[in-house]
């Protein structure tokens, strides 16, 4: 590991940014709002693997700040008529304070301790949501979030958060490849040892928490200016697991495979829906088979698929 | 609607025409909840829905065109709506959508169909604001609203000359929103009434001793509420021990005179209460409605209808009826035909006000009694108390 992207993957990066980049030409309505929606929640699981993967906790509250994020912006936006440039990073900035705060008793408890405080953290964040009803409008949501003009149709809006994901995407990559991110590699293997060795296991997994609640912050910021609406459902934990089941259905141990696994279980909920309504024993159902057959995920099967096609071959 | 349906509804479209390829069709977005806790209200719905649509069809149509259905689950949250009413626009092309239960699901559609430019029907979201702050010129309501709901609460509690009110509702928008109707139409019906007490329960709760206890404990000689379904079922298995429907007359927005409800409790419904439905099985006062309920319950299966598939029906029936009037699925002939408009329904006539685009969609109140013969409890006398605000 280091601060440069293997070749490969790079490429493939590059051409699947280029595809996307291209995607209006196809001129469908639906590819284009697919393609935003995916995004979205590649950007939402990849910030959650940052607390899973790298630092080794499970959080089961990571929808508080996809939701916070929505909702600040939301607010910022609509009723207090602020500017997109303002209310955008103060809505990442505040995404990052709560997430600051919450970080600063979790990281206190290990293990299921330390889960279901961040539950206990985002279900507090979700009452706030529903009995705020002046601010946030309850639970009838936030509706008719005022977008800015230069994004308030589908292309333009597609661009931007191609631009704002792919942005964050790298910057989360730099993040999980620097120094720190291998300090939390580290604690991951073993906190006791990483500890002896001089790392500050509580802040290295504090600062984990925060960096993920900031990008989960922008994913969410982007959703509620796509939804035109923020609802109280973004901070329950029911998004909390879809956003873990995305995360472990990719892999956890790649730094893209939640981003693959978003990208999977969102179109097939959405093909499911279609024609059952029985998604959730779907979702039940894959989330069997992860935690039975592919503990590493798509990219975990991916990898061991490749590897016995090169012991063949090599044979 | 289920595949097999929706491969019927297409083939008959094809053969309807005798051209088939030549042969345009008017399609419909529908968005109910057909899994988890919604289902109990979005499958009945489908079945209203499903209704409509195959006696437009078995009709010949609408100018000749047929009416095709493209269902999705709304799963009963906002967001998952707002995504499938995109995609039923941007991938099935859908000319209208119709449908959607619970507030914020129906501003999550409305939103939508705002953004898109496409006509939205709600048949069952009662939010007032889908037609006060959060209009636009593509959303119509043809169910009823929370300010007329409590304004015909009112009026009972006046016509039964009660004087000590306590108001108990679930902590969510329905419920604030309700007990804002409520306390408006007091103003209007009966100023004189005193409110002794505002009682919050949790939407979900199944626990209501401490509230059955300080009702008690207040003196009322009237409650007004708003607890829908199995609420409703659990407050008053509750308060049965405590005496309180003998204390009090119960009068509940939220459709717990519905057969779903009555038959549900059968022996177990309380005295005293009076409530309201937008349709009530044994009800033929509307002559359409006789021939309405018979083909429902060969639909259903049983003898007993749901009161939730005639909402579904009428959306359809109104779409049915602006898409003939316009000449065109285009969204604004559409918009502009449905302003004004009148059709007949099982239930009476309904009217869409051309400003507010919500229907005068009245509804049925009355005590519910016991009755010879059967188990559950019926509403008598019916009478309809229309949408109307003085």
């Amino acid at each position: 590991m280091g601060l440069h992207m293997p070749r490969g993957t790079l490429i493939v990066c590059l051409l699947i940014v280029g595809a996307l980049a291209l995607l209006p030409l196809l001129e469908s309505r639906y590819l284009i709002d697919l393609a935003t929606e995916i995004m979205v929640y590649a950007l939402f699981a990849l910030s959650l693997n940052v607390i899973i993967g790298f630092s080794g906790n499970v959080s089961f509250g990571h929808a508080a700040y996809f939701a916070i994020g929505g909702y600040v912006n939301a607010i910022l936006l609509t009723t207090y008529g602020w500017p997109l440039w303002l209310s955008f990073p103060a809505a990442v900035v505040l995404s990052a304070l709560a997430a600051a705060f919450v970080a600063y008793f979790c990281t206190r408890l290990t293990d299921i301790y330390f889960a279901m405080l961040t539950l206990a953290f985002s279900m507090l964040v979700w009452a706030i949501a529903f009995k705020w009803r002046s601010v946030t409008g309850g639970d009838d949501g936030f509706v008719g979030v005022a977008v800015p003009a230069f994004i308030d149709s589908r292309v333009p809006f597609f661009y931007f958060t191609l631009v704002i994901v792919t942005g964050s995407i790298a910057l989360l990559w730099t993040i999980c490849h620097s120094a720190f991110g291998q300090a939390l590699v580290a604690v991951r293997e073993n906190l006791t040892r990483a500890g002896f060795i001089g790392v500050n296991t509580r802040m290295m997994r504090g600062l984990a928490f925060v960096v993920a609640g900031t990008f989960a912050g922008v994913a969410g910021a982007i959703f509620a200016m796509y939804n035109r609406g923020v609802y109280t459902e973004s901070a329950f934990w029911t998004e909390s697991a879809q956003v873990l089941i995305m995360t472990l259905l990719g892999g956890m141990y790649s730094f893209f495979g939640p981003a693959i696994g978003a990208a999977v279980l969102y179109i097939l909920e959405r093909f499911a829906n279609e024609y059952t309504e029985y998604w959730p024993t779907v979702a039940g159902l894959i989330l069997l088979v992860i935690v039975l057959v592919l503990p590493e995920g798509l990219v975990g099967l991916a990898r061991r698929i490749g590897a016995r096609l090169v012991r063949r071959s090599g044979a | 609607m289920t595949p097999t349906m929706r491969i019927t509804a297409a083939a008959a479209a094809l053969f309807a025409g005798g051209i088939g390829a030549a042969q345009a069709e008017i399609k419909i977005g529908v968005l109910y909840p057909t899994s988890g806790t919604g289902a109990v209200y979005g499958v009945p719905a489908m079945q209203g829905h499903d209704m409509a649509v195959d006696e437009v069809n078995a009709a010949g149509g609408v100018n000749g065109e047929m009416l095709v259905t493209f269902a999705r689950d709304t799963k009963l949250k906002p967001a998952a709506a707002a995504a499938a009413a995109k995609e039923l626009i941007t991938k099935d092309n859908v000319d209208v959508l119709v449908g959607g239960l619970s507030s914020a699901v129906g501003l999550a559609i409305s939103e939508v169909a705002r953004q898109e430019g496409v006509v939205y029907i709600a048949t069952i979201p009662k939010t007032i604001q889908m037609t006060t702050t959060k209009l636009h010129k593509h959303v119509f309501r043809t169910s009823s609203h929370t300010d007329f709901e409590g304004d015909a609460m009112a009026q009972i509690v006046a016509q039964l000359g009660k004087t000590k009110l306590c108001d108990i509702q679930l902590d969510y928008a329905y419920g604030h929103d309700l007990a804002a109707g409520i306390e408006k139409g007091l103003k209007r019906h009966a100023p004189d009434v005193e409110k002794v007490i505002d009682l919050r329960s949790k939407l979900g709760a199944t626990d209501y001793n401490a509230q059955i206890t300080q009702i008690l404990g207040t003196g009322c000689d009237v409650v007004t509420s708003g607890l829908w379904g199995s609420h409703f079922v659990n407050f008053a298995q509750q308060a049965q021990p405590f005496g309180l429907f003998d204390q009090v007359v119960y009068i509940s927005g939220g459709e717990i005179a519905s057969h779903e409800i009555a038959g549900r409790m059968g022996k177990d419904y309380p005295d005293n209460v009076w409530s309201n439905t937008y349709e009530l099985w044994y009800d033929h006062t509307v002559p359409a409605h006789e021939k309405f309920q018979a083909d429902l319950a060969a639909r259903a299966g049983t003898k007993e209808t749901a009161m939730w598939p005639v909402l579904a029906y009428i959306g359809v029936k109104f779409i049915a009826a602006a898409a003939e009037k316009a000449g065109s699925t285009d969204a604004d002939q559409l918009a502009a035909a449905l302003e004004g408009m009148s059709i007949d329904t099982p239930v009476g006539p309904r009217t869409i006000d051309p400003e507010t685009h919500q229907a005068d969609t009245g509804q049925f109140w009355g005590p519910m009694v016991r009755k010879e013969g059967v188990d559950y409890r019926v509403m008598d006398p019916v009478t309809y108390i229309p949408a109307k605000i003085d």
